[in-house]
Protein backbone atom coordinates (compact mmCIF):
# COMPACT_ATOMS: atom_id res chain seq x y z
CA UNK A 1 0.00 0.00 0.00
CA UNK A 2 1.56 3.18 -0.90
CA UNK A 3 0.74 6.27 0.99
CA UNK A 4 1.04 9.19 -1.29
CA UNK A 5 2.24 12.79 0.64
CA UNK A 6 -1.10 14.40 0.37
CA UNK A 7 -3.18 11.63 2.25
CA UNK A 8 -5.06 13.36 5.24
CA UNK A 9 -5.12 11.53 8.91
CA UNK A 10 -8.38 10.00 7.96
CA UNK A 11 -7.93 8.73 4.61
CA UNK A 12 -4.80 7.01 6.48
CA UNK A 13 -6.98 5.11 8.93
CA UNK A 14 -9.31 4.05 6.10
CA UNK A 15 -6.38 2.65 5.03
CA UNK A 16 -5.45 0.81 7.78
CA UNK A 17 -9.14 -0.44 8.69
CA UNK A 18 -9.06 -2.43 5.08
CA UNK A 19 -5.89 -3.42 5.93
CA UNK A 20 -6.29 -4.61 8.91
CA UNK A 21 -9.43 -6.79 7.76
CA UNK A 22 -7.22 -7.97 4.64
CA UNK A 23 -5.29 -8.99 7.17
CA UNK A 24 -7.60 -10.68 9.13
CA UNK A 25 -9.68 -12.43 5.94
CA UNK A 26 -6.12 -13.80 4.69
CA UNK A 27 -4.73 -15.13 8.15
CA UNK A 28 -6.83 -18.56 7.71
CA UNK A 29 -4.67 -18.92 4.19
CA UNK A 30 -1.43 -18.32 6.03
CA UNK A 31 0.97 -20.47 7.02
CA UNK A 32 3.35 -18.52 8.84
CA UNK A 33 3.99 -14.53 8.13
CA UNK A 34 4.06 -14.04 4.56
CA UNK A 35 3.90 -17.49 3.35
CA UNK A 36 0.51 -19.43 2.50
CA UNK A 37 -0.52 -22.85 3.30
CA UNK A 38 0.56 -25.69 1.61
CA UNK A 39 -1.95 -28.15 3.45
CA UNK A 40 -5.27 -28.63 3.31
CA UNK A 41 -5.75 -29.80 7.17
CA UNK A 42 -4.18 -26.50 8.69
CA UNK A 43 -7.70 -25.17 7.10
CA UNK A 44 -9.46 -27.44 9.23
CA UNK A 45 -7.46 -26.83 12.55
CA UNK A 46 -8.26 -22.92 11.47
CA UNK A 47 -11.65 -24.23 11.50
CA UNK A 48 -11.93 -26.10 14.58
CA UNK A 49 -10.55 -23.00 16.37
CA UNK A 50 -12.74 -20.32 15.18
CA UNK A 51 -15.38 -22.96 16.16
CA UNK A 52 -13.72 -22.76 19.35
CA UNK A 53 -13.99 -19.16 19.68
CA UNK A 54 -17.71 -19.41 18.15
CA UNK A 55 -19.06 -21.93 21.13
CA UNK A 56 -16.80 -19.91 23.73
CA UNK A 57 -19.06 -16.96 24.23
CA UNK A 58 -18.77 -13.88 25.34
CA UNK A 59 -15.37 -14.15 28.01
CA UNK A 60 -13.44 -15.40 25.10
CA UNK A 61 -10.61 -18.51 25.21
CA UNK A 62 -7.55 -19.19 26.84
CA UNK A 63 -4.57 -20.60 24.40
CA UNK A 64 -4.89 -23.60 26.35
CA UNK A 65 -8.61 -23.43 26.28
CA UNK A 66 -8.72 -23.45 22.60
CA UNK A 67 -6.27 -26.64 22.77
CA UNK A 68 -8.55 -28.71 24.95
CA UNK A 69 -11.66 -27.53 22.56
CA UNK A 70 -9.83 -29.00 19.59
CA UNK A 71 -8.65 -32.16 21.11
CA UNK A 72 -8.30 -34.89 18.65
CA UNK A 73 -6.06 -32.54 17.31
CA UNK A 74 -2.17 -31.78 18.03
CA UNK A 75 -1.51 -29.54 20.61
CA UNK A 76 1.67 -28.18 18.48
CA UNK A 77 0.00 -27.63 15.88
CA UNK A 78 -3.01 -25.78 17.70
CA UNK A 79 -0.25 -23.97 19.27
CA UNK A 80 1.11 -22.53 15.90
CA UNK A 81 -1.91 -22.35 14.22
CA UNK A 82 -3.19 -20.04 16.91
CA UNK A 83 -0.04 -17.81 16.68
CA UNK A 84 -0.55 -17.06 13.40
CA UNK A 85 -4.12 -16.41 13.71
CA UNK A 86 -2.76 -13.91 16.22
CA UNK A 87 -0.05 -12.69 14.20
CA UNK A 88 -2.26 -11.54 11.26
CA UNK A 89 -5.00 -10.18 13.78
CA UNK A 90 -7.62 -13.11 13.16
CA UNK A 91 -7.58 -13.67 17.15
CA UNK A 92 -6.20 -10.62 19.31
CA UNK A 93 -6.68 -10.00 22.87
CA UNK A 94 -10.22 -9.10 24.49
CA UNK A 95 -8.39 -6.30 26.44
CA UNK A 96 -5.14 -5.28 24.68
CA UNK A 97 -2.52 -5.37 27.81
CA UNK A 98 0.24 -7.02 28.95
CA UNK A 99 -0.39 -10.86 30.52
CA UNK A 100 -3.63 -11.08 29.20
CA UNK A 101 -4.85 -14.55 28.74
CA UNK A 102 -8.34 -14.30 27.27
CA UNK A 103 -8.24 -13.90 23.22
CA UNK A 104 -11.33 -12.87 20.59
CA UNK A 105 -12.05 -14.04 17.23
CA UNK A 106 -12.86 -11.69 14.68
CA UNK A 107 -15.58 -12.82 12.31
CA UNK A 108 -14.47 -11.92 8.79
CA UNK A 109 -11.91 -14.87 8.77
CA UNK A 110 -14.53 -17.04 9.37
CA UNK A 111 -16.60 -15.66 6.52
CA UNK A 112 -13.63 -15.90 4.70
CA UNK A 113 -13.29 -19.82 5.67
CA UNK A 114 -16.72 -20.67 4.45
CA UNK A 115 -16.05 -19.09 1.15
CA UNK A 116 -12.68 -20.88 0.94
CA UNK A 117 -14.47 -24.18 1.00
CA UNK A 118 -17.64 -23.51 -1.28
CA UNK A 119 -14.81 -22.44 -4.03
CA UNK A 120 -12.87 -25.24 -3.22
CA UNK A 121 -15.63 -27.38 -3.85
CA UNK A 122 -16.96 -26.09 -6.82
CA UNK A 123 -14.42 -24.33 -8.35
CA UNK A 124 -16.30 -20.65 -7.96
CA UNK A 125 -19.21 -21.73 -10.35
CA UNK A 126 -21.64 -21.18 -7.49
CA UNK A 127 -19.80 -17.81 -6.43
CA UNK A 128 -20.16 -16.20 -10.17
CA UNK A 129 -23.80 -17.24 -10.29
CA UNK A 130 -24.67 -15.77 -6.66
CA UNK A 131 -22.42 -12.81 -7.52
CA UNK A 132 -24.29 -12.14 -10.78
CA UNK A 133 -27.49 -12.23 -8.91
CA UNK A 134 -26.34 -9.54 -6.29
CA UNK A 135 -25.01 -7.62 -8.96
CA UNK A 136 -28.86 -8.03 -10.50
CA UNK A 137 -30.04 -6.83 -7.50
CA UNK A 138 -28.17 -3.86 -7.13
CA UNK A 139 -28.15 -2.84 -10.50
CA UNK A 140 -32.15 -3.13 -10.46
CA UNK A 141 -32.44 -1.17 -6.50
CA UNK A 142 -34.38 2.15 -6.90
CA UNK A 143 -31.73 3.92 -5.51
CA UNK A 144 -29.10 2.96 -7.76
CA UNK A 145 -27.32 5.50 -9.89
CA UNK A 146 -24.99 5.24 -12.94
CA UNK A 147 -22.05 4.89 -11.11
CA UNK A 148 -23.51 1.38 -9.91
CA UNK A 149 -24.09 0.47 -13.00
CA UNK A 150 -20.95 1.36 -14.32
CA UNK A 151 -18.98 -0.72 -11.44
CA UNK A 152 -21.01 -3.16 -11.90
CA UNK A 153 -20.69 -3.77 -15.62
CA UNK A 154 -16.70 -3.66 -15.50
CA UNK A 155 -16.23 -5.99 -13.10
CA UNK A 156 -18.73 -8.10 -15.01
CA UNK A 157 -16.59 -7.45 -18.20
CA UNK A 158 -13.40 -8.58 -16.15
CA UNK A 159 -14.72 -12.11 -14.55
CA UNK A 160 -15.89 -12.74 -18.26
CA UNK A 161 -12.25 -11.72 -19.62
CA UNK A 162 -10.69 -13.79 -17.01
CA UNK A 163 -12.91 -16.56 -17.83
CA UNK A 164 -12.12 -16.42 -21.40
CA UNK A 165 -8.65 -15.96 -21.47
CA UNK A 166 -8.22 -19.02 -19.66
CA UNK A 167 -10.01 -21.41 -21.36
CA UNK A 168 -9.17 -19.90 -24.80
CA UNK A 169 -5.43 -20.40 -23.67
CA UNK A 170 -6.12 -23.95 -22.60
CA UNK A 171 -8.12 -24.65 -25.32
CA UNK A 172 -5.18 -23.93 -28.18
CA UNK A 173 -2.33 -25.15 -26.24
CA UNK A 174 -2.84 -27.78 -23.43
CA UNK A 175 -3.38 -31.45 -23.53
CA UNK A 176 -6.96 -32.70 -23.16
CA UNK A 177 -6.20 -34.26 -19.64
CA UNK A 178 -5.74 -30.22 -18.79
CA UNK A 179 -8.50 -29.22 -20.27
CA UNK A 180 -10.60 -31.70 -18.27
CA UNK A 181 -9.08 -30.52 -15.19
CA UNK A 182 -10.55 -27.32 -15.87
CA UNK A 183 -13.45 -28.53 -17.25
CA UNK A 184 -16.13 -26.72 -14.35
CA UNK A 185 -15.08 -23.52 -16.40
CA UNK A 186 -17.51 -24.87 -19.44
CA UNK A 187 -20.44 -26.52 -17.29
CA UNK A 188 -23.22 -23.96 -16.48
CA UNK A 189 -21.72 -21.30 -18.91
CA UNK A 190 -25.05 -20.89 -20.64
CA UNK A 191 -26.50 -19.84 -17.29
CA UNK A 192 -23.75 -17.32 -16.72
CA UNK A 193 -23.90 -15.68 -19.62
CA UNK A 194 -27.62 -15.14 -20.02
CA UNK A 195 -27.42 -13.92 -16.04
CA UNK A 196 -24.97 -11.73 -17.29
CA UNK A 197 -26.94 -10.86 -20.14
CA UNK A 198 -30.07 -10.07 -17.99
CA UNK A 199 -27.55 -7.25 -15.54
CA UNK A 200 -26.29 -5.61 -19.56
CA UNK A 201 -29.84 -5.56 -19.97
CA UNK A 202 -31.18 -4.10 -17.27
CA UNK A 203 -28.13 -1.56 -17.14
CA UNK A 204 -28.33 -0.48 -20.31
CA UNK A 205 -32.11 -0.06 -20.56
CA UNK A 206 -32.09 2.24 -16.83
CA UNK A 207 -28.54 4.22 -18.03
CA UNK A 208 -28.16 4.46 -21.92
CA UNK A 209 -25.09 6.58 -21.30
CA UNK A 210 -23.41 3.31 -20.78
CA UNK A 211 -23.40 1.89 -23.86
CA UNK A 212 -19.42 1.69 -24.33
CA UNK A 213 -19.08 -0.15 -20.90
CA UNK A 214 -21.92 -2.69 -22.05
CA UNK A 215 -20.29 -2.96 -25.26
CA UNK A 216 -16.90 -4.01 -23.46
CA UNK A 217 -19.33 -6.59 -21.43
CA UNK A 218 -21.22 -7.74 -24.18
CA UNK A 219 -17.29 -8.80 -26.24
CA UNK A 220 -16.39 -10.64 -23.25
CA UNK A 221 -19.20 -12.65 -23.01
CA UNK A 222 -19.12 -13.19 -26.92
CA UNK A 223 -15.33 -14.43 -26.66
CA UNK A 224 -16.11 -16.20 -23.27
CA UNK A 225 -18.93 -18.25 -25.48
CA UNK A 226 -16.30 -18.88 -28.27
CA UNK A 227 -13.78 -19.93 -26.08
CA UNK A 228 -16.36 -22.20 -24.04
CA UNK A 229 -17.30 -23.85 -27.80
CA UNK A 230 -13.53 -24.28 -28.68
CA UNK A 231 -12.44 -26.18 -25.59
CA UNK A 232 -15.66 -28.11 -25.70
CA UNK A 233 -15.23 -28.81 -29.11
CA UNK A 234 -11.31 -30.05 -28.67
CA UNK A 235 -12.74 -32.18 -25.80
CA UNK A 236 -15.52 -33.72 -27.87
CA UNK A 237 -13.25 -34.58 -30.18
CA UNK A 238 -10.76 -36.03 -28.03
CA UNK A 239 -13.30 -37.76 -25.87
CA UNK A 240 -14.39 -39.00 -29.18
CA UNK A 241 -11.01 -40.36 -30.83
CA UNK A 242 -9.58 -41.51 -26.98
CA UNK A 243 -12.80 -42.56 -25.46
CA UNK A 244 -11.21 -41.23 -22.59
CA UNK A 245 -14.31 -40.74 -20.33
CA UNK A 246 -12.05 -39.24 -17.96
CA UNK A 247 -12.34 -35.93 -19.11
CA UNK A 248 -15.40 -35.67 -17.79
CA UNK A 249 -16.63 -36.22 -14.27
CA UNK A 250 -18.38 -39.53 -13.09
CA UNK A 251 -21.35 -37.62 -11.95
CA UNK A 252 -21.79 -36.04 -15.57
CA UNK A 253 -21.29 -39.10 -17.39
CA UNK A 254 -24.21 -40.53 -14.67
CA UNK A 255 -26.41 -37.82 -14.24
CA UNK A 256 -26.72 -37.51 -18.24
CA UNK A 257 -27.58 -41.12 -18.15
CA UNK A 258 -30.06 -41.14 -15.78
CA UNK A 259 -31.81 -37.35 -17.06
CA UNK A 260 -31.35 -37.71 -20.68
CA UNK A 261 -33.99 -38.50 -23.04
CA UNK A 262 -34.13 -41.32 -25.76
CA UNK A 263 -33.07 -39.38 -28.51
CA UNK A 264 -30.66 -37.62 -26.56
CA UNK A 265 -29.43 -40.92 -25.55
CA UNK A 266 -29.46 -41.93 -29.49
CA UNK A 267 -27.80 -39.01 -30.29
CA UNK A 268 -24.67 -39.99 -28.64
CA UNK A 269 -24.21 -43.00 -31.38
CA UNK A 270 -25.93 -40.77 -34.07
CA UNK A 271 -22.46 -40.31 -36.26
CA UNK A 272 -22.01 -44.16 -36.15
CA UNK A 273 -22.71 -47.33 -38.31
CA UNK A 274 -22.60 -50.66 -37.10
CA UNK A 275 -21.37 -53.05 -39.52
CA UNK A 276 -23.03 -56.19 -39.56
CA UNK A 277 -21.24 -59.43 -38.81
CA UNK A 278 -21.26 -60.20 -42.13
CA UNK A 279 -17.88 -62.21 -43.71
CA UNK A 280 -16.92 -61.82 -46.97
CA UNK A 281 -15.43 -64.60 -48.90
CA UNK A 282 -12.88 -63.85 -51.15
CA UNK A 283 -12.82 -66.33 -53.91
CA UNK A 284 -8.99 -67.22 -53.08
CA UNK A 285 -10.01 -67.71 -49.74
CA UNK A 286 -12.90 -70.28 -50.97
CA UNK A 287 -10.27 -71.92 -53.27
CA UNK A 288 -7.63 -71.99 -49.95
CA UNK A 289 -10.08 -73.87 -48.00
CA UNK A 290 -11.25 -76.60 -50.58
CA UNK A 291 -7.69 -77.28 -51.75
CA UNK A 292 -6.81 -77.68 -47.88
CA UNK A 293 -9.91 -79.79 -47.48
CA UNK A 294 -8.54 -82.14 -50.02
CA UNK A 295 -5.12 -82.52 -48.64
CA UNK A 296 -6.67 -83.48 -45.53
CA UNK A 297 -8.74 -85.24 -46.87
CA UNK A 298 -5.52 -88.25 -47.47
CA UNK A 299 -5.63 -91.02 -45.65
CA UNK A 300 -4.73 -90.13 -41.91
CA UNK A 301 -0.80 -91.13 -41.18
CA UNK A 302 -0.18 -93.36 -38.61
CA UNK A 303 2.61 -92.52 -36.30
CA UNK A 304 6.15 -93.30 -37.34
CA UNK A 305 7.09 -96.77 -36.40
CA UNK A 306 10.56 -98.35 -37.11
CA UNK A 307 10.83 -100.41 -39.62
CA UNK A 308 11.16 -104.19 -39.08
CA UNK A 309 9.95 -106.70 -35.99
CA UNK A 310 11.34 -104.61 -33.12
CA UNK A 311 14.12 -106.92 -30.97
CA UNK A 312 13.12 -108.09 -27.53
CA UNK A 313 14.13 -105.97 -25.00
CA UNK A 314 17.14 -106.81 -22.79
CA UNK A 315 16.10 -109.35 -19.80
CA UNK A 316 16.55 -107.68 -17.17
CA UNK A 317 13.67 -105.24 -18.66
CA UNK A 318 10.97 -107.98 -19.09
CA UNK A 319 8.94 -108.44 -16.38
CA UNK A 320 9.72 -111.52 -14.09
CA UNK A 321 7.34 -114.32 -13.66
CA UNK A 322 8.05 -115.85 -10.92
CA UNK A 323 4.75 -117.68 -10.40
CA UNK A 324 5.65 -121.00 -10.77
CA UNK A 325 8.17 -120.62 -8.03
CA UNK A 326 5.97 -119.83 -5.81
CA UNK A 327 3.56 -121.96 -6.74
CA UNK A 328 6.06 -124.60 -5.78
CA UNK A 329 6.72 -122.62 -2.57
CA UNK A 330 3.09 -122.43 -1.68
CA UNK A 331 2.80 -126.27 -1.97
CA UNK A 332 5.52 -127.04 -0.18
CA UNK A 333 4.73 -124.72 2.47
CA UNK A 334 0.99 -125.93 2.53
CA UNK A 335 2.06 -129.91 2.90
CA UNK A 336 4.00 -129.09 5.96
CA UNK A 337 0.53 -128.76 6.92
CA UNK A 338 -2.74 -130.52 6.08
CA UNK A 339 -2.08 -129.89 2.40
CA UNK A 340 -4.88 -127.23 2.51
CA UNK A 341 -3.96 -124.71 5.66
CA UNK A 342 -1.21 -124.07 7.28
CA UNK A 343 -0.45 -121.27 10.13
CA UNK A 344 1.78 -118.93 9.49
CA UNK A 345 3.62 -119.38 12.99
CA UNK A 346 4.01 -123.02 12.47
CA UNK A 347 5.55 -122.03 8.79
CA UNK A 348 7.81 -119.31 10.91
CA UNK A 349 8.84 -122.23 13.38
CA UNK A 350 10.02 -124.37 10.87
CA UNK A 351 12.47 -121.85 9.42
CA UNK A 352 14.44 -121.48 12.35
CA UNK A 353 16.09 -117.78 12.15
CA UNK A 354 14.46 -114.83 11.30
CA UNK A 355 15.98 -113.87 8.53
CA UNK A 356 15.15 -117.34 7.17
CA UNK A 357 11.92 -116.54 8.44
CA UNK A 358 11.03 -113.25 7.26
CA UNK A 359 12.23 -114.57 3.44
CA UNK A 360 9.12 -117.16 3.86
CA UNK A 361 6.55 -113.90 5.35
CA UNK A 362 7.47 -112.13 1.73
CA UNK A 363 7.35 -114.98 -0.26
CA UNK A 364 3.74 -115.65 1.02
CA UNK A 365 2.85 -112.18 0.75
CA UNK A 366 4.10 -112.64 -2.79
CA UNK A 367 1.57 -115.66 -3.49
CA UNK A 368 -1.39 -113.99 -1.53
CA UNK A 369 -0.76 -110.90 -3.86
CA UNK A 370 -0.35 -112.94 -7.43
CA UNK A 371 -3.70 -112.51 -9.31
CA UNK A 372 -2.74 -116.16 -10.91
CA UNK A 373 -1.83 -117.91 -7.69
CA UNK A 374 -5.22 -119.28 -5.70
CA UNK A 375 -3.91 -119.02 -2.16
CA UNK A 376 -4.60 -116.34 0.29
CA UNK A 377 -3.00 -115.23 3.41
CA UNK A 378 -5.67 -114.23 6.12
CA UNK A 379 -4.66 -112.63 9.40
CA UNK A 380 -6.70 -112.69 12.44
CA UNK A 381 -6.67 -110.93 15.94
CA UNK A 382 -3.83 -112.15 18.60
CA UNK A 383 -0.79 -113.44 18.64
CA UNK A 384 1.29 -115.58 20.25
CA UNK A 385 4.69 -114.62 22.27
CA UNK A 386 7.13 -116.34 23.19
CA UNK A 387 10.84 -115.32 24.06
CA UNK A 388 12.31 -118.63 23.81
CA UNK A 389 11.48 -118.96 19.87
CA UNK A 390 12.38 -117.23 17.02
CA UNK A 391 10.10 -114.77 16.28
CA UNK A 392 9.71 -114.12 19.83
CA UNK A 393 5.97 -113.34 18.77
CA UNK A 394 3.67 -113.83 16.05
CA UNK A 395 0.52 -112.72 14.84
CA UNK A 396 -1.71 -115.80 14.36
CA UNK A 397 -2.39 -116.17 10.31
CA UNK A 398 -3.26 -119.03 8.14
CA UNK A 399 -1.93 -119.79 4.75
CA UNK A 400 -4.78 -121.49 2.56
CA UNK A 401 -5.74 -122.91 -0.81
CA UNK A 402 -8.48 -120.59 -1.96
CA UNK A 403 -9.60 -123.20 -4.94
CA UNK B 1 -35.55 -40.49 -57.44
CA UNK B 2 -35.08 -40.91 -54.19
CA UNK B 3 -33.71 -37.70 -51.80
CA UNK B 4 -29.97 -38.15 -50.17
CA UNK B 5 -31.50 -38.77 -46.59
CA UNK B 6 -33.12 -42.05 -47.70
CA UNK B 7 -29.83 -43.11 -49.60
CA UNK B 8 -28.27 -42.84 -46.37
CA UNK B 9 -31.03 -44.64 -44.44
CA UNK B 10 -30.98 -47.40 -47.66
CA UNK B 11 -26.95 -47.66 -47.05
CA UNK B 12 -27.43 -48.00 -42.86
CA UNK B 13 -30.05 -50.54 -43.73
CA UNK B 14 -27.40 -52.50 -45.76
CA UNK B 15 -24.72 -52.16 -43.48
CA UNK B 16 -26.59 -53.07 -40.56
CA UNK B 17 -29.05 -55.71 -42.09
CA UNK B 18 -27.63 -57.15 -45.31
CA UNK B 19 -28.55 -57.31 -48.41
CA UNK B 20 -32.43 -55.89 -48.54
CA UNK B 21 -35.45 -57.54 -50.20
CA UNK B 22 -38.02 -55.24 -51.44
CA UNK B 23 -41.19 -55.19 -53.97
CA UNK B 24 -39.60 -55.29 -57.37
CA UNK B 25 -41.28 -51.51 -57.91
CA UNK B 26 -40.54 -49.81 -54.49
CA UNK B 27 -38.01 -46.69 -55.43
CA UNK B 28 -34.47 -47.65 -54.92
CA UNK B 29 -31.62 -45.44 -54.06
CA UNK B 30 -28.40 -44.54 -56.26
CA UNK B 31 -25.31 -46.81 -56.43
CA UNK B 32 -27.34 -50.02 -55.40
CA UNK B 33 -27.64 -52.72 -57.80
CA UNK B 34 -30.64 -54.42 -58.37
CA UNK B 35 -30.91 -58.06 -58.31
CA UNK B 36 -34.19 -59.41 -59.24
CA UNK B 37 -35.67 -62.93 -58.51
CA UNK B 38 -35.82 -65.23 -60.83
CA UNK B 39 -39.74 -65.29 -60.39
CA UNK B 40 -39.56 -61.52 -60.12
CA UNK B 41 -41.16 -61.16 -57.43
CA UNK B 42 -38.79 -59.25 -54.91
CA UNK B 43 -35.91 -57.33 -56.13
CA UNK B 44 -32.93 -57.59 -53.37
CA UNK B 45 -30.39 -54.37 -52.90
CA UNK B 46 -26.79 -54.62 -53.37
CA UNK B 47 -24.41 -51.72 -53.43
CA UNK B 48 -22.57 -51.39 -56.09
CA UNK B 49 -18.84 -50.74 -54.45
CA UNK B 50 -16.06 -48.92 -55.82
CA UNK B 51 -13.09 -51.15 -56.46
CA UNK B 52 -10.57 -49.79 -53.78
CA UNK B 53 -13.82 -49.98 -51.12
CA UNK B 54 -14.55 -53.26 -51.55
CA UNK B 55 -14.64 -55.86 -48.37
CA UNK B 56 -11.33 -57.53 -49.90
CA UNK B 57 -9.23 -54.04 -49.38
CA UNK B 58 -8.95 -55.69 -46.08
CA UNK B 59 -6.85 -57.99 -46.96
CA UNK B 60 -4.36 -56.19 -49.27
CA UNK B 61 -4.29 -54.02 -45.57
CA UNK B 62 -3.41 -56.89 -43.92
CA UNK B 63 -6.23 -56.38 -41.63
CA UNK B 64 -9.00 -58.98 -39.97
CA UNK B 65 -12.33 -58.99 -41.35
CA UNK B 66 -15.20 -60.20 -39.49
CA UNK B 67 -14.58 -63.27 -37.85
CA UNK B 68 -16.52 -66.42 -38.74
CA UNK B 69 -16.64 -69.62 -37.10
CA UNK B 70 -14.89 -72.58 -38.57
CA UNK B 71 -14.21 -70.30 -41.59
CA UNK B 72 -12.60 -73.33 -43.54
CA UNK B 73 -15.79 -75.18 -43.40
CA UNK B 74 -17.70 -72.50 -44.18
CA UNK B 75 -15.57 -71.40 -47.02
CA UNK B 76 -16.08 -75.36 -48.07
CA UNK B 77 -19.64 -75.21 -48.11
CA UNK B 78 -20.28 -72.16 -49.96
CA UNK B 79 -17.74 -73.77 -52.66
CA UNK B 80 -20.09 -76.59 -52.79
CA UNK B 81 -23.12 -74.37 -53.28
CA UNK B 82 -21.61 -72.63 -55.65
CA UNK B 83 -20.68 -75.95 -57.69
CA UNK B 84 -23.93 -77.46 -57.56
CA UNK B 85 -25.57 -73.55 -57.58
CA UNK B 86 -24.17 -72.22 -60.40
CA UNK B 87 -25.24 -74.44 -63.08
CA UNK B 88 -24.20 -72.23 -66.09
CA UNK B 89 -20.85 -70.98 -64.91
CA UNK B 90 -19.93 -69.46 -68.16
CA UNK B 91 -22.69 -66.84 -67.21
CA UNK B 92 -23.44 -64.21 -63.89
CA UNK B 93 -23.80 -66.08 -60.58
CA UNK B 94 -27.03 -64.27 -59.78
CA UNK B 95 -29.76 -65.52 -59.76
CA UNK B 96 -28.55 -69.57 -59.76
CA UNK B 97 -30.25 -72.64 -59.76
CA UNK B 98 -31.66 -74.05 -56.23
CA UNK B 99 -29.90 -77.25 -55.68
CA UNK B 100 -31.04 -80.25 -52.80
CA UNK B 101 -29.26 -79.66 -49.48
CA UNK B 102 -28.14 -83.52 -50.14
CA UNK B 103 -26.24 -82.60 -53.29
CA UNK B 104 -24.29 -79.54 -51.50
CA UNK B 105 -23.42 -82.37 -48.89
CA UNK B 106 -22.30 -84.92 -51.56
CA UNK B 107 -20.25 -82.32 -52.89
CA UNK B 108 -18.76 -80.85 -49.11
CA UNK B 109 -18.44 -84.37 -48.70
CA UNK B 110 -15.98 -85.36 -51.93
CA UNK B 111 -13.89 -81.97 -51.02
CA UNK B 112 -13.16 -82.70 -47.53
CA UNK B 113 -12.56 -86.62 -47.64
CA UNK B 114 -13.28 -89.35 -45.04
CA UNK B 115 -14.89 -87.58 -42.59
CA UNK B 116 -17.07 -89.35 -39.63
CA UNK B 117 -20.26 -88.28 -41.03
CA UNK B 118 -22.20 -86.86 -38.64
CA UNK B 119 -19.67 -84.41 -38.04
CA UNK B 120 -19.36 -84.02 -41.67
CA UNK B 121 -23.56 -83.41 -41.61
CA UNK B 122 -23.29 -81.19 -38.37
CA UNK B 123 -20.55 -79.09 -39.99
CA UNK B 124 -22.30 -78.69 -43.37
CA UNK B 125 -25.70 -78.01 -41.17
CA UNK B 126 -23.79 -75.19 -39.19
CA UNK B 127 -21.96 -73.54 -41.99
CA UNK B 128 -25.15 -73.96 -44.35
CA UNK B 129 -27.04 -71.85 -41.14
CA UNK B 130 -24.13 -68.92 -41.02
CA UNK B 131 -24.02 -68.59 -44.69
CA UNK B 132 -27.68 -67.81 -44.98
CA UNK B 133 -27.42 -65.75 -42.25
CA UNK B 134 -24.93 -63.19 -43.68
CA UNK B 135 -27.07 -63.54 -46.88
CA UNK B 136 -24.22 -65.87 -48.91
CA UNK B 137 -26.96 -68.28 -49.70
CA UNK B 138 -30.59 -68.67 -49.04
CA UNK B 139 -31.32 -71.96 -47.07
CA UNK B 140 -34.81 -73.24 -47.09
CA UNK B 141 -34.37 -75.53 -44.25
CA UNK B 142 -37.75 -77.14 -44.51
CA UNK B 143 -37.22 -78.18 -47.70
CA UNK B 144 -34.00 -78.97 -47.62
CA UNK B 145 -33.25 -76.37 -50.64
CA UNK B 146 -30.29 -74.34 -51.19
CA UNK B 147 -29.81 -71.31 -53.16
CA UNK B 148 -26.94 -69.01 -53.81
CA UNK B 149 -28.20 -65.57 -51.89
CA UNK B 150 -27.77 -62.29 -53.10
CA UNK B 151 -24.20 -61.18 -51.90
CA UNK B 152 -22.54 -63.58 -54.15
CA UNK B 153 -23.47 -61.04 -56.92
CA UNK B 154 -20.66 -58.73 -55.29
CA UNK B 155 -17.99 -60.94 -56.56
CA UNK B 156 -16.13 -58.78 -59.51
CA UNK B 157 -15.44 -60.17 -62.55
CA UNK B 158 -12.48 -60.77 -62.16
CA UNK B 159 -13.10 -62.60 -58.74
CA UNK B 160 -15.49 -64.99 -60.70
CA UNK B 161 -13.23 -66.37 -63.36
CA UNK B 162 -10.90 -67.29 -60.04
CA UNK B 163 -14.28 -68.71 -59.16
CA UNK B 164 -14.67 -70.66 -62.82
CA UNK B 165 -11.38 -72.11 -62.19
CA UNK B 166 -12.14 -73.29 -58.65
CA UNK B 167 -15.90 -74.64 -60.06
CA UNK B 168 -13.88 -76.57 -62.64
CA UNK B 169 -12.20 -78.12 -60.02
CA UNK B 170 -14.61 -79.12 -57.82
CA UNK B 171 -15.99 -82.95 -58.20
CA UNK B 172 -19.25 -82.55 -60.21
CA UNK B 173 -22.86 -83.23 -58.42
CA UNK B 174 -24.10 -85.92 -58.75
CA UNK B 175 -27.71 -84.77 -61.04
CA UNK B 176 -30.92 -85.73 -60.23
CA UNK B 177 -32.64 -87.74 -63.15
Amino acid sequence: MTAGPELTLDQLAGDAAVERLYRQVFAVLARESGAMISDVELLDVDEAILDAFADAGRDGLTVDQAVAACRPIDPGLIHRRFEVLRDYGAISKVVERPHERFHRAAFAPYVMLLFLRRLAEQGGQAELHQLLTLEHVSVTAPDAGPETGQTTISRLTRIFRHLGNELAILAAGSTAEQLGDHAQLLWGNKGLISQAEEVHTVVLTRWPQLDRECTALRIALAAYGDAVEKAAGRLIEQAGTTRALGLLSVETWLSFARTASEDDLAGVLDTFVFDAPAPWFSPNLLTEAVESGRSAATVRQPPPRPEGSAPPPPDDLRPADDATGLRETAERLLNSGDGDTVAVAAVLDGVGDWLAARRVLADLTAIHHHPDLEYELTWSDGFRVDPERSPAWASEGTFRRTA
Amino acid sequence: MTTDDDTTLWWARYRAAGPQRVAPASAYPAGMTRLVEPDASAVWLLPALPDNARPDVLDELGLAGVAVDQPNDTARVLAACLRCCWTEPSGPVWPAAPAPYDQVVAVFRAVTGNRDERALHAAAMGAARRLAGAGWVLFDEDARVVRLGPRVASWSAAELSTLRELWRSMPAPEREA
